[in-house]
């Protein structure tokens, strides 16, 4: 077994070279996943020098078998891989991505985008009467539920109630997995919805579309929270209960959901503690200390902080969806039949944060009022009556400590932007996120402001009185996924 | 709050409209720019970044050349990045060279350095270049870039300075007219007297136009370009602006912060819209891999689309609307008023101030559409 591996693997067995140490990796495991396992934590190094790992926020680049810039997250391990560090902007002088092959083109009544509980809905709701395509970006189907280990209410067991879900898919479903949807273009009769496969374009045509795109980890606010070794809460549970490999052995927790981490640490037997004040973390290539707001210090090898998902926004404004600030986050704005507008229907954790089987629920409940729309019978109203029984969640909205914090070390944006040049552009005066994100750079990234954006609101909000409901945010823009730019060259 | 009377008021507080309001506030007069949203917020903020002289008359070579003085000056003082990386345009039949020849000798014959090089010569410059099949390239290492929105905001905080007021978030309702005199102007946020207005909106410039009751025909349409933008990568691996027109009219460099940006002809309007397209995606790419293969293999992190304000002839309607004392108008600048906003500045300073100037204003009369005599089409790109 590997230092971290929480079970024995079965899988096959290969060699990998990383940083021309050989380590073991295990067919068909992320790289991300294999060199953690081996204790490695720190993968690549930002453009202003601060080490990463693969676990937060930011892109993970790396050098593999001699190529630059190859993403680490979305590479698998095989025997006699060699992997190295590389800072974040070199790339490949000569190309070697292969994009041969023509544009697919499938054509389907209903475009469902998203595999997590809402998305499994929508398409069993659907699936007798009408043909669908599932998009799911993750190589796996059951979204936050498939990460999870514990109980959950209404499905009992994750990935069993998963698996139940998944056989009931019919041959009227094509699966497209490790599949990310670039955006949702209106053509007028239908809808373009371009979505990449490693390398591949297909052009998915549909009559309807159902974004149940999810929710996103809060990213927390505290110094050097980019650094290796810390963990968002969704990519902890994932090392853990898809992997099997512990994020450490002995690990800090913290955030308002904590809770539902410690549930799966002590599942597995990590030991841990919880910090509720995390002020900083500390250490030489990754997390070897904690120290809290009282200046107290925990020796620990990994933090993982849960504080709570809020709907991911950029799917609903690409598509053109309007937000409005409700219980803590930003929410689309929906009609009676939960449609952002006419023929994009809305499920599941991006609408609203609540329990997975209401989002399971409210998957069925849009399927139900697609089929009306078809012609097909159907009872939304069933669904309906359910999901009033699940109040959605209410988030607090953070509070940062300015003055406790050494600002230059808190990032809140994965591409070198530190909370101090956003607050030193706030404490200027300006107060638009457009203009924000032009003089920090801030939701110009990778991440096209998934996980900072909601911060940059709370940092004007906090340093201007104004109210949250009050704060534009910028919208998405297409490709709402990055995506090579050889795959879109196609001819 | 909204001052009670002023001098010039300047309509449009975007690269043009303050570069104007700076001109006249540095001459000691009193002016007030009124804009709807933020400084720099319109097609400036959507802008490509470009600067360049080489043109294919002599009137945009002129003004360009002065331009880019300016641009050298302002950026030393005023400490905003003007970087003189050069224009770059890739050539790929006889056809092309010769215009291009003939281009580089009215640049040459008025001051600007442009070569026709080598394809060797032109890898010299930017290595990743596939230049297999190109001819030749037209050359002049004095062109550059600049940041829009940091040095549209150093020219503001500059205007300010020499007392300049510049109202953001106040929007032009209507003008106030007493025979044929302007009087004031209605706002959103309340009237302001003056007798003297610029119309520096651009793409909105026929909304003002009609709001002052102009009977003259300016033809300004709004079109909706596309640009683009990649993951960062080393800086200084595309120094300069690179054109190629047989791929598309496109049009690519590296900003200051790493990433590839640019964009292509795709182009869609007349419309208000600014929604980026999948088409346009599929087209910057197919074009921008053919020129430089190395970005085959680079994300992109994103698209956003904004104005060209077109006129006929790709020129901009700059001058003195006789029929109302008194109206200028500096608009319809075609996709390439970000560059000439320092020389287009100086102009209309001059023709408030001295009533003449010695640039060939002349070039763009605002009085030409109803004329029919337009120019011969501005050199546009992208």
């Amino acid at each position: 077994m590997r230092p971290l591996d929480l079970t024995e693997k079965k899988g096959k067995r290969v060699r990998i070279f990383f940083e021309g140490r050989e380590l073991e990796g295990y067919e068909g495991e992320k790289l991300t996943v294999s060199l953690l396992a081996n204790g490695i934590y720190w993968l690549t190094t930002s453009t202003e020098g601060r080490k990463r790992g693969a676990f937060t926020f930011g892109p993970v680049p790396m050098v593999v078998n001699g190529v630059k810039n190859v993403d680490a997250r979305k590479t698998k391990v095989q025997d006699g891989m060699k992997v190295e560090r590389q800072v974040y902007g070199e790339f490949q002088e000569e190309p070697v991505g292969n994009y041969s092959g023509s544009v697919k083109e499938v054509v389907v009544d209903v475009a469902v985008i998203g595999g997590g509980p809402a998305g499994l809905g929508a398409t069993l709701e659907l699936q007798d009467s009408l043909m669908i395509a599932l998009i799911e970006e993750k190589g796996w189907l059951g979204g936050d539920l498939w990460i999870r280990g514990v109980e959950v209410e209404g499905f009992g067991d994750p990935k069993r109630a998963v698996g139940d879900l998944v056989d009931k898919l019919n041959e009227n479903v094509k699966v497209f997995l490790g599949s990310s949807a670039l955006g949702v273009f209106e053509k007028g009769e239908y809808f373009l919805i371009p979505v990449v496969k490693s390398n591949e374009l297909i052009e998915i045509l549909a009559k309807r579309v159902v974004l149940a795109t999810g929710a996103v980890e809060s990213i927390m606010l505290f110094e050097n929270n980019d650094m290796p070794g810390v963990f968002r809460r969704d990519f902890a549970l994932e090392v853990m209960n898809v992997w099997e490999v512990a994020p450490g052995w002995n690990v800090a927790v913290t955030g308002s959901r904590a809770e539902e981490v410690i549930e799966e640490l002590e599942r597995w037997g990590i030991d841990y503690v919880h910090i509720p004040n995390v002020k900083r973390v500390e250490g030489e290539e990754k997390v070897e200390k904690v120290v809290d707001m009282n200046g107290n210090e925990y020796k620990v090898d990994a933090l993982v902080f849960a504080d709570g998902r809020r709907p991911d926004i950029n799917p609903i404004t690409q598509a053109g969806g309007r937000l409005f600030f409700r219980r803590g986050y930003f929410r689309p704005v929906i009609d009676q039949q939960h449609r952002i507008k006419h023929g994009i229907y809305v499920a599941g954790s991006a609408v609203s944060i609540k329990p997975p089987y209401a989002n399971y629920i409210e998957g069925r409940l849009v399927g139900a009022y697609i089929l009306k729309e078809f012609g097909f019978e159907s009872e939304p109203c069933v669904y309906e009556e359910k999901l009033k029984e699940y109040e959605p969640e209410a988030l607090q909205i953070p509070k940062i400590p300015f003055d406790k914090f050494n600002l230059e070390d808190v990032q809140i944006c994965g591409c070198d932007v530190s909370l101090k040049k956003v607050d030193d552009v706030v404490r200027r005066g300006i107060t638009d996120l457009q203009i924000i994100k032009r003089l920090t750079h801030l939701a110009m990234g990778f991440c096209q402001g998934r996980y900072c954006l909601f911060n940059g609101a709370v940092v004007v909000a906090q340093r201007t009185g104004k109210k949250l409901s009050e704060i534009d945010l910028p919208v998405a823009r297409s490709p709402i996924k990055n995506v090579r730019m050889g795959v879109l060259a196609r001819r | 709050m909204l001052p009670e009377r002023a001098e010039i008021v300047v309509i449009g507080g975007g690269i043009v409209g303050v570069t104007i309001a700076h001109e006249l506030a540095r001459r000691g007069e009193d002016v007030v720019v009124l804009e709807k949203r933020f400084i720099g917020s319109g097609s400036t903020f959507r802008c490509g970044t470009g600067i360049r002289q080489q043109f294919n008359d002599e009137a945009n070579v002129k003004v360009m050349k002065r331009s880019v003085e300016l641009w050298k000056k302002y950026s030393e003082e005023y400490n905003f990045s003007f970087e003189q990386t050069g224009y770059l345009f890739l050539l790929y039949d006889d056809k092309e060279v010769e215009e291009f020849k003939r281009n580089i000798k009215i640049q040459n014959k008025f001051g600007v350095p442009t070569r026709l090089i080598t394809p060797e010569e032109a890898k010299e410059i930017v290595p990743l270049l596939d230049i297999s099949e190109v001819i030749a390239a037209s050359w002049n290492p004095t062109d550059g870039k600049a940041d829009p929105f940091a040095s549209t905001t150093a020219f503001a905080l500059k205007a300010k300075e020499y007392g300049a007021k510049l109202l953001e978030y106040t929007e032009v309702k209507g003008f106030i007219i007493e025979d044929g005199e302007i009087k004031g102007i209605k706002t959103n946020r309340g009237v302001i007297k003056t007798g003297i207005v610029v119309n520096a909106t651009n793409a909105w410039a026929k909304l003002i136009n009609a709001m002052a009751g102009i009977k003259v025909h300016i033809p300004i349409e709004p079109y909706k370009h596309q640009a683009v933008i990649t993951q960062p990568i080393k800086r200084g691996t595309i120094r300069p602006m690179i054109i190629s027109f047989k791929y598309g009219h496109a049009y690519l460099t590296q900003t200051s912060h790493g990433g590839i940006i640019g964009g292509v002809g795709y182009e869609i309007g007349p419309t208000y819209d600014l929604t980026p397209t999948y088409e346009f995606l599929r087209e910057v790419s197919y074009y921008f891999t053919k020129i430089i293969p190395a970005l085959k293999d680079l994300l992109i992190l994103r698209t956003w689309a904004g104005y060209y304000a077109k006129t006929p002839d790709s020129n901009p309607a700059i001058g003195k609307i006789n029929e109302l004392s008194d109206y200028y108008i500096a608009a319809g600048f075609s996709g390439h008023g970000f560059m000439m906003a320092p020389a287009v500045a100086e102009m209309v300073a001059d023709l408030i101030t001295k009533g003449k100037t010695d640039l060939p204003v002349d070039w763009y009369d605002p009085y030409r559409f109803e004329r029919g005599e337009l120019r011969s089409t501005a050199l546009q790109m992208g």
